[in-house]
């Protein structure tokens, strides 16, 4: 069956009709703005990107550029399950895994990411049984706000250099899977 | 040969030749006077319409909370945005030069050409100012004054249709022929009502030059109201501003180029073709303003300004001519600022009208009112002589 709405327009009233009045109420309308902009520039709500920078509004921030965590030696987190790159609906994560003296065992060799081929979708953070791959460094891959960027191509390909980073003040987790393993871990380098 | 050395001779060459600039003297300083005029004029509307390109984009900007173009620079600086215009230049020369196989070639090339010349030739027409005196010569800040002037304007300033509709037509594109026929329509009808909405001005002051109707646009009404034709003709004045931005195509009238729909008549035209017939459409925004200006607020006339100096009443300033003649300048040339800027607000607060509509508009609206107005017009002058 073909359901239809009727959508009743108001007829319009004489003065509307004349449409002298209803210019001036729209200029009262842009005329506003366009004093207060160029009055008071500041209010414009433009971020100049490349220059300016601000956090990532909102949940903006749970979904920028990847890093992995790293312990409190400064060994990377990952154990090298491939979770993250078997869940990564875009196939864009590679990692060869190699083996460690400690007790940890695993750790990845080769970590790479190709941003360019990335969904931002989150799911490899949600993968990681070791808490160590998140989307927490308020970057833009590629773009200004990234600390490796230079507007090339190749900025949106992350390495082990670039993933492998401790944020600023960040206090190191014991979350997950890791726990233990950090425990025990910390524990013997004591 | 005697004869023929003396006449070489650097003497006789002197003579003859200042015997030539006494006996033309005027001619020769009607020459320059008509040359540095037109470099004068000419050249404040050139730049006033590239100025236009970039305010036009500053000012939308600013309507819509945005910042406007603020990137192009020369060694990092960017002029608020002011390196735009050239930048802009630069890009439209370096683009190729595009015919499509279906254009006929010669129309194609010509008709940028024939959508500028007319309204750049309409410029001639316009005072600018009232005169300078510089003791031993008198100019006129018109480039050529003639009675016919009016007249001549209206006949050019129609040729601009030419332009638009040989750019579609001959582009060989559907969409460009349809821009051109809905600019003949939209044009043509309104060309009528432009002229018969200005009418009744011209015969109150009952003046056929426009230099002629900025003059009689002088001292007050009731000693108060400057005697302009926005006070005596308000109506007129709604028309013809209605109409005008309807004959340059302008929005809430922009159907021709329809940028969401058909883009128009110069929708095959790239490179500096396009960009002729957009300079012309800026360089139209000003003939607009100017003669919305003239037939309107006083042309150079500065309010309660004579030739002497500020005289309201009983009240009276005298002012050196010169500071007179700037005044007179700097007034015209703000009110053609003036309505530009208001014609590109308007484009950016009034939604686009429907063909139907803007056909209705004039045939059904604004013509009959122009006409009563005009009969009206005839009626009170004929009533009080
Ligand atoms: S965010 Fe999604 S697409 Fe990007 S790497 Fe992680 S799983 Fe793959
Ligand atoms: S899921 Fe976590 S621990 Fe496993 S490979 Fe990916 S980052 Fe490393």
């Amino acid at each position: 069956m073909i359901r239809t709405k009727k959508i009743e327009s108001k007829p319009l009233n004489f003065f509307e009709k004349i449409y002298i009045i209803e210019v001036i109420r729209g200029f009262s309308v842009t005329l506003k703005h366009f004093f207060i902009n160029l009055f008071f520039p500041s209010k414009i709500p433009t971020i100049s990107y490349p220059e300016e920078k601000v956090l990532l509004p909102g949940n903006a921030k749970l979904k920028s550029r990847h890093r992995i965590k790293l312990r409190s030696d400064g060994t990377p987190k990952c154990v090298a399950c491939m979770m993250c790159s078997t869940i990564c609906p875009a196939d864009c994560i590679h990692i060869e895994a190699a083996e460690t003296e400690t007790p940890v065992e695993k750790y990845p060799k080769v970590f790479n990411i190709d941003i360019s081929k990335c969904v931002m979708c989150g799911l490899c953070v949600e993968a990681c049984p070791e808490d160590a791959i998140s989307m927490d460094t308020n970057e833009i891959a590629g773009g200004a706000y990234s600390r490796f960027s230079n507007f090339q191509k190749d900025g949106l390909f992350l390495t082990k250099n670039e993933l492998f980073i401790k944020l600023k003040d960040e206090k190191i987790s014991k979350l997950g899977a890791a726990n233990r393993l950090e425990n025990e871990y910390g524990e013997r380098n004591d | 040969m005697e004869e023929f050395i003396k006449i070489l001779s650097p003497e006789y060459i002197n003579l003859t030749l200042s015997n030539i600039l006494l006996n033309h003297k005027n001619d020769i300083y009607l020459i320059i006077e008509t040359v540095l005029k037109i470099a004068a004029f000419y050249g404040g509307i050139m730049s006033l319409a590239g100025l236009l390109t970039i305010g036009e984009r500053k000012i939308s900007a600013l309507m819509q909370d945005r910042i406007g173009p603020n990137r192009a620079n020369i060694f990092k600086f960017t002029l608020w945005g002011l390196f735009h215009p050239m930048a802009d230049g630069i890009k439209m020369i370096m683009k190729e030069d595009f015919i499509p196989k279906n254009a006929s070639k010669i129309l194609f090339t010509i008709a940028p050409v024939i959508s500028m010349v007319p309204v750049l030739v309409v410029f001639a027409f316009i005072p600018f100012g009232n005169y300078l005196d510089l003791g031993f010569y008198k100019i006129n800040f018109i480039i050529l004054d003639s009675d016919l002037s009016f007249f001549l304007l209206i006949a050019i300033s129609s040729l601009a249709i030419y332009g638009t509709f040989l750019g579609g037509f001959s582009s060989g594109n559907n969409w460009g022929i349809l821009g051109a026929i809905r600019a003949q329509a939209q044009m043509i009808s309104y060309e009528v009502v432009v002229v018969l909405s200005v009418l009744p001005v011209i015969m109150i002051y009952s003046a056929s030059s426009l230099s002629d109707l900025t003059l009689k646009q002088s001292g007050t009404i009731l000693g108060i109201i400057p005697n302009w034709g926005i006070f005596v003709q308000p109506v007129s004045f709604l028309i013809f501003f209605t109409a005008a931005l309807a004959e340059n195509k302008r929005t809430p009238f922009d159907v021709v180029e329809g940028e969401s729909e058909i883009i128009g008549y110069f929708i095959e035209h790239g490179s500096m073709r396009f960009a002729a017939f957009m300079f012309a459409e800026y360089v139209e925004i000003i003939l607009f303003s100017m003669l919305a200006s003239i037939f309107f607020f006083g042309g150079w006339q500065v309010p309660y300004l004579n030739d002497q100096g500020f005289n309201l009443g009983s009240f009276f300033i005298p002012i050196n001519h010169y500071l007179i003649v700037l005044m007179q300048l700097a007034s015209f040339a703000l009110k053609t600022v003036f309505f530009s800027v208001l014609v590109i607000m308007i484009r950016w607060t009034l939604p686009r009208f429907r063909f139907d509509q803007i056909m209705r508009l004039c045939w059904a609206n604004l013509l009959p009112i122009s006409v009563l107005n005009l009969l009206l017009t005839a009626l009170i002058i004929r009533g009080i002589k």
